[in-house]
């Protein structure tokens, strides 16, 4: 979903460069006053463990593999903000470091992988457990929503900036993409049950982190 | 972790890598913009930009091959959607084909579309190649804390450098581990071994995390990093910027006086 140069017009860039910096400063301002500098060298760790596990690959239907996006994970373990602040930053280290997703293209890339993954991931995981308790049952589910409804919401949002900037068309590139993003998005989601279930077994006082 | 590839090239000496992080991130993104900018009917303007990308390889004395190499880099995201872009878009057929029970348009509109997103994509990456495998990591966050991206950002960006390694290393060794107890990791049952996997890598990191904090308050640390910075403007960047910006303002001009169209 990492989108290159070249497929998003000026405008797009513009907006979505807007809208991003807007988020990642919402993500300074919560970071500043709830965390102090103590997190700092924690969040970098934790964009480094984020940036490890997208490499391991999981199998989906059909001997295809996909990988984590993360940012559901991150929002639930340290809260949305940090999400935010992590993802921008990994997405900041693939354009410049592995030219993984464009430079101008970054703002968007930031938008759907950052800001809308971690919000919406972090609410709906938020949601579920209100409606079906903090139980290890309503986690687990609510990890389960939370990861694929923030896949699916990020690629509808990579759908609207391709077709906004001209270069898919529109009943083309949204079923496309969130089709194939709602395939990829149960393995995110079983993966983040695994991993929620894997902490809640062995660590669980770090489900009970302040979320930031 | 094979991070052979990382920085490679940010050793030799040449002008490029002489210049200052900052001269090249600026020059980058106003070539990127440029290219974005440019209506993808100026065929010779393309060749215009390629021959400036190229002229910056060979001044910086990057394998020209490695930077074709890396550029591929932009394939499989052109391949998954761009490929498809000539069959959809609508407008003057440029061809019509069976394949056996549907029947294909392919568009002229949808072509150029194709064209449009390749040739900026690809030669975006080539500068960006460039940009990165010039200049060291650590001397760019540095170019950029001056370009005013937060401190807080920088801050996460350079621990995530140094800590990326330690924490992808740990991330293979256990793939490795898995793979050779459970003929590899592509079946659909292993998923929760994946997940076990993620989670024991999210605990390692996690008390890591807290080891380094307590050994950096140990040493003093306050929140404010302390670094020697010797960034310094020299002539050199100067000329480099003036040089550059002034090709792409003349390419700039032939694509409005219209020339070529």
């Amino acid at each position: 979903m990492h989108i290159p140069d070249g497929f998003l017009n000026i405008a797009t860039v513009g907006t979505t460069y807007a809208v991003s910096a807007g988020g990642v400063g919402y993500g300074l301002r919560k970071a500043r006053s709830k965390l102090m500098e103590k997190q700092v060298p924690m969040m970098g760790i934790m964009a480094a463990f984020i940036f490890a596990a997208q490499m391991l690959n999981f199998p989906i239907i059909g001997g295809t593999s996909g990988h984590l996006i993360g940012a559901a994970l991150a929002a639930i373990l340290l809260g949305p903000g940090s999400a935010v602040l992590i993802m921008a930053c990994i997405l900041i280290a693939q354009c410049l470091i592995f030219q993984d997703g464009g430079l101008l293209a970054l703002g968007a890339n930031v938008l759907n992988m950052g800001i809308i993954a971690s919000f919406a991931g972090y609410y709906l995981y938020l949601g579920t457990t209100r409606i079906l308790g903090e139980e290890r049952r309503g986690r687990l589910f609510g990890g389960f929503i939370a990861a694929w409804g923030s896949v699916f919401l990020a690629s509808i949002a990579c759908a609207i900036e391709l077709a906004v900037s001209g270069t898919v068309p529109i009943r083309v590139a949204l079923p496309a993409m969130a089709g194939w993003h709602a395939l990829i998005g149960i393995g995110e989601g079983a993966i983040t049950v695994a991993v929620l279930s894997f902490v809640m077994a062995t660590r669980s006082d770090l489900l009970e982190l302040r979320k930031v | 972790m094979k991070h052979g590839f990382l920085d490679q090239y940010s050793d030799l000496d040449s002008l490029i890598h002489r210049l200052d992080p900052r001269t090249k991130a600026i020059t980058t993104l106003a070539f990127i913009l440029a290219l974005v900018l440019t209506p993808p009917t100026r065929w010779y303007a393309f060749a215009l930009y390629f021959a400036l990308i190229a002229l910056v390889v060979l001044l910086s004395r990057l394998p020209p091959l490695y930077v074709l190499k890396r550029s591929l880099v932009v394939v499989p995201f052109v391949l998954v959607i761009a490929i498809f872009i000539p069959f959809f878009k609508q407008g003057e057929v440029a061809g019509s084909y069976n394949i056996w029970l549907w029947q294909v348009n392919v568009t002229y509109s949808g072509l150029i579309v194709l064209w449009n997103v390749t040739i900026k994509a690809w030669l975006s990456v080539m500068s960006m190649i460039v940009l990165s495998s010039t200049t060291k990591f650590s001397e760019l966050l540095k170019g950029l804390e001056r370009l005013r991206l937060p401190l807080v950002m920088v801050m996460i960006l350079s621990f995530m450098y140094r800590y990326m390694f330690v924490v992808v290393d740990e991330a293979l060794r256990m793939k490795r581990a898995r793979d050779s107890r459970n003929f590899g990791g592509k079946h659909i049952w292993q998923l929760k071994t994946v997940g076990n996997m993620i989670g024991a890598l999210f605990l390692r990191s996690y008390e890591r995390g807290e080891r380094v904090y307590a050994a950096m308050v140990a040493r003093g640390f306050d929140g404010n990093p302390r670094t020697l910075s010797h960034l310094r403007f020299q002539m050199l960047d100067l000329y480099f910027t003036a040089c550059f910006l002034t090709s792409l303002a003349m390419i700039g001009t032939t694509i409005l006086l219209g020339w070529g169209a």
